[in-house]
């Protein structure tokens, strides 16, 4: 996928940007990514089920995640995580924010300063 | 009351597009009855959030499956998250309206497609003998319960706008310019 074909998802909703993140450290089943979203925004973003495997959806169809069968689980239960181009992209994402965030910074101090 | 089983549950997600259930329907099913177990110790106030959020995001899920599959361009999904920001416009109203409004056709259209499905479908099985529909029924109690919950909703903002706690006469008292 080509920067530009990335550059047409960002920025990403906040609810999306958390999946991602929760998925970043370690691979997660559904509802371990409910409650990592929900532990990473103090409890702030709180998704729904159909919220959820909407966003899942769509990540999997543009393969920034994969989906598999937990090997530890007695049940098959599915699990997810991120693609290496899933991972690059979020870098690109952060990196936008950072550039954003320290740009306000240098513009909030002069106007204060 | 305040609480969807895990069967209404799996019958909101007839709403969903068939292939989209065939992969993601019983994970979902699995990860709302975990999350419905959790919240089952709560208070009234938080089960009914609970309820609330997955039912509109059961319908909201299932309007953006449709969308998709229509061929519509890909829309991330942003709702619902539990806090509501409020502008400095008083806004609420005419989102919720408009949010019902979207959700009230998103249900019509699920009715009209049920009851096709059902017309396609011959109501006498060889094997278990006659078939008898009762999505009507159940469609029914939920367009009752829609009602009930929109009335109730009505009623308390009634009461708040005649306590005048609503946020309508603050936001009127406000001045834009500086005191």
């Amino acid at each position: 996928m080509s920067l530009e074909a990335i550059m047409e998802f960002l920025p990403l909703t906040e609810p999306v940007l958390l999946i991602l993140l929760s998925l970043a450290g370690q691979p997660r089943h559904g509802y371990s990514i409910l409650k990592d979203v929900e532990r990473m925004s103090d409890g702030r973003v709180v998704l729904s089920t159909g919220t959820l495997y909407g966003a899942l959806r769509r990540l999997l169809d543009e393969e920034w995640i994969e989906r598999f069968e937990e090997q530890d689980s007695s049940r098959g239960r599915q699990a997810y995580r991120l693609t290496p181009q899933g991972r690059r992209n979020l870098r690109l994402e952060v990196g936008r924010m950072k550039h954003l965030t320290r740009l306000a910074s240098l513009r909030i101090t002069g106007k204060e300063a | 009351m305040f609480s969807i089983s895990v069967n209404i549950y799996r019958q909101l997600l007839l709403l969903y597009p068939a292939s989209h259930r065939q992969v993601f329907g019983e994970e979902m099913i699995a990860v709302f009855g975990a999350m419905q177990a959790e919240t089952a110790s709560k208070g009234v106030v938080a089960r009914s959030l609970f309820c609330v959020r997955e039912a509109a995001g059961v319908v909201t899920g299932a309007l953006l499956e449709h969308w998709r599959a229509l061929g519509g361009d890909p829309v991330w999904p942003t709702f619902p998250i539990r806090r509501f920001t409020m502008r400095t416009e008083f806004r609420f109203p005419k989102a919720t309206a408009v949010l019902m409004t979207i959700i009230l056709a998103g249900v019509m259209v699920a009715i009209k497609q049920g009851e096709a499905i059902v017309a396609s479908v011959p109501h006498v099985s060889e094997a278990v003998g006659t078939i008898h529909p009762v999505h009507s029924v159940f469609l029914g109690g939920i367009m009752l319960t829609l009602a009930f919950f929109y009335a109730v909703g009505l009623i308390g903002w009634a009461i708040l706008f005649a306590m005048r706690r609503s946020g309508v006469h603050r936001l009127a008292e406000t001045s834009a310019g500086p005191k």
